[in-house]
């Protein structure tokens, strides 16, 4: 929790529209929201403060959301990783478990199921 | 060197061990493929000689009963039936002593044959020439060839060739026009007769009908296409549904911003009736109403937004407009004439439909130079472009495993002389040399079952040839392939063998 008591979420998608979209999506909720059309980025951000949770696209160039959340795991432990994926192909809930991610979130998403969804993910303790 | 067009079933019975006969192996020369079939096991022989599409059983056997029981059994099932080794003369008869104008040859297949002589005039035919070229027998001796092709089809050339320079076409495809105007497309093979001093008197030459085999070949190619989409579904999902992401969420908040705005209008209303009662304390009110409710709902930024979020909304409907247009463009067939095409285009269209199935794993370089417009069929040239991508991809996909990496894809187009040059080259795991010289194969795959067909890359190879061109891999194991795809810029010739 950041010291102004909001959630500071990074959200991580190749697709500038999705970055705006979920902008939208979550303008209300009261999460302090970073967004990032590339991994490096997401990256450097993350070397260089410490965010509550991330929220990250799965296919992306040249990488994946995984990989990502795997670098960003290393660097910040604590953040709550979740996923969100317009892939039809299944992602091994064994890879997402040991990956430690909390949420898995389909595109396209509904509005208010996108904000339960974080809003429990993001709850001290949920999953 | 492979030919698109199967030869004439033509059944050689023969004794096993007892050298073939003269007239058999001249037979062989003209048409090519002679299938033996050993008299020994005489129920399967005459099995064989049942089978549909036999055009002609040669009875190559030595004069008696036993040559006479089949010669009588065959004619009357009423099966095209020659007699090989009729004792009618001293020694082996060539068929060319015969001239191939023997009557029954000529009558007694079924594929077209004509003797053209010296001077490219017809000499003789037999009633299937005068069923695929559309006159009576009389009508055709004497004449040219040259009325039934149109200038730029190849098939007349072929015979001249052989006339000229002794060549030998195998199954080279042309299109004959009739009289009538009618078109049949045709599988031609020739070779030149040369008499006892080795000078060239005329050329035999045997048509076939493809019309069949045309559609037969459609069909494989779609089905082919389809399956390769198939392999496309999922990445293009992944590509519409992104856009749908967010022209959802859009929509959703829309209509949230619009509750919004209504009530901005009805704070803005109250305050109008407000000023027409005049009443300042009422103005005064509904005007710190009306500032409240644009303060908690933001009205700044909704009007702002909203805009914003329609624009990204048009975008992305676009998109999944291009994508499905794009889609619905690859899987078309040719209309089975060639048009004029931009190659780069081709190039690029595909590539963008491939592309989100590989964008994770692949960086994309393309390097299109100025082409001039070449005489093809762009949607057969398009599923070439797009399995040469497909297999880079899984080339790729293959030498990286599992590990956080990429492969680097390159297209490239030139002009190179005459010809517009293709090439896809990928970094991914190549392919071993004992491989790579049968990889155009039909039914020659080293994917796991349901990844491939088999019929990719030797699809890819027909229709290279189709359209005139020539297809080429080079590929180091570990390192990388390239493939190269040449189409002459004049449209060249449809692949014609010869040997």
């Amino acid at each position: 929790m950041q010291t102004d008591g909001r959630v500071s979420l990074l959200v991580v998608d190749d697709e500038p529209r999705i970055l705006s979209a979920l902008e939208r999506s979550l303008r209300r909720e009261g999460y302090e929201l970073i967004t990032s059309e590339t991994v490096e980025e997401a990256l450097r951000l993350l070397d260089a403060r410490p965010v509550d949770a991330i929220l990250s696209d799965q296919r992306m160039p040249g990488t994946s959301g995984l990989q990502f959340l795997a670098e960003a795991a290393r660097r910040r432990p604590d953040a709550i990783r979740m996923l969100i994926t317009g892939w039809t192909e299944e992602i091994p809930p064994a890879q997402l478990e040991q990956l430690g991610v909390r949420a898995l979130i389909t595109k396209p998403w509904d509005d208010g199921k996108l904000k339960a969804t974080l809003r429990r993910a993001l709850k001290p303790g949920g999953g | 060197m492979s030919t698109t067009t199967p030869a004439a079933r033509w059944l050689l019975l023969a004794r096993p061990g007892r050298p073939a006969s003269a007239m058999a192996r001249t037979l062989a020369r003209v048409e090519g493929t002679l299938h033996v079939v050993s008299v020994d096991d005489e129920a399967r022989a005459l099995a064989r000689c049942r089978e549909a599409g036999v055009e002609l059983v040669i009875v190559d056997l030595d004069p008696g009963p036993e040559r006479e029981r089949w010669l009588t059994q065959l004619r009357r099932e009423g099966r095209p039936v020659l007699d090989a080794g009729a004792p009618s003369g001293a020694g082996p008869r060539r068929l060319r002593e015969l001239g191939p104008y023997d009557d029954e040859i000529l009558q007694n297949m079924n594929s077209a044959l004509l003797v053209i002589d010296a001077d490219g005039k017809i000499a003789a035919c037999n009633p299937p020439a005068e069923l695929i070229l559309g006159e009576q027998a009389e009508r055709l001796r004497g004449r040219s060839l040259r009325r039934w092709f149109a200038s730029d089809a190849p098939g007349e050339d072929c015979i001249a060739r052989s006339l000229r320079e002794g060549t030998r076409f195998r199954g080279a495809e042309s299109m004959i026009t009739r009289s009538d105007g009618t078109r049949v497309p045709v599988g031609i093979s020739c070779a030149p007769i040369v008499d006892a001093d080795g000078a060239r008197v005329g050329v035999v030459a045997t048509f076939q009908d493809l019309s069949e085999i045309k559609q037969l070949q459609r069909q494989v190619l779609q089905t082919e296409k389809m399956a390769s989409i198939g392999q496309l579904a999922a990445g293009v999902a992944h590509e519409i549904n992104n856009p749908m992401g967010f022209i959802h969420a859009n929509l959703f908040q829309m209509a949230e911003y619009v509750a919004d705005l209504r009530r901005v209008f009805s704070a803005v209303d109250e305050l109008r009736k407000a000023v027409v009662l005049g009443d300042a304390r009422e103005m005064a009110d509904a005007a710190a109403r009306l500032d409240a409710t644009a303060e908690e709902t933001q009205v700044d930024f909704l009007l702002a937004d909203l805009g914003k979020a329609i624009r990204e909304s048009q975008e992305g409907s676009e998109r999944i407009r291009h994508i499905v247009q794009d889609l619905r463009d690859f899987s078309h067939l040719d209309t089975g004439e060639r048009v004029l095409a931009d190659i780069n285009q081709c190039l690029d269209s595909t590539a963008n439909i491939v592309w989100p199935m590989m964008k994770h794993l692949v960086v994309l370089e393309k390097e299109y130079h100025e082409l001039p417009s070449i005489a093809c069929y762009p949607m057969q040239l398009k599923q070439v472009f797009m399995n040469l991508l497909v297999n880079a991809f899984q080339a790729i996909e293959e030498k990286i495993g599992g590990r956080p990496e990429t492969g680097l894809i390159r297209l490239r187009t030139e002009t190179q002389g005459g010809s517009v040059v293709i090439s896809v080259s990928d970094t991914g795991a190549g392919i071993s040399p004992e491989n790579l010289a049968r990889i155009f194969d039909p039914f020659f795959t080293t994917k796991k079952v349901g990844v491939g067909t088999g019929l990719g890359l030797s699809t890819c190879y027909s229709i290279v040839r189709r359209n005139g061109g020539a297809i080429q891999v080079e590929s180091q194991p570990g390192k990388g392939t390239t493939f190269e795809v040449q189409l002459p810029v004049d449209g060249g010739e449809a692949a014609a063998d010869a040997d």
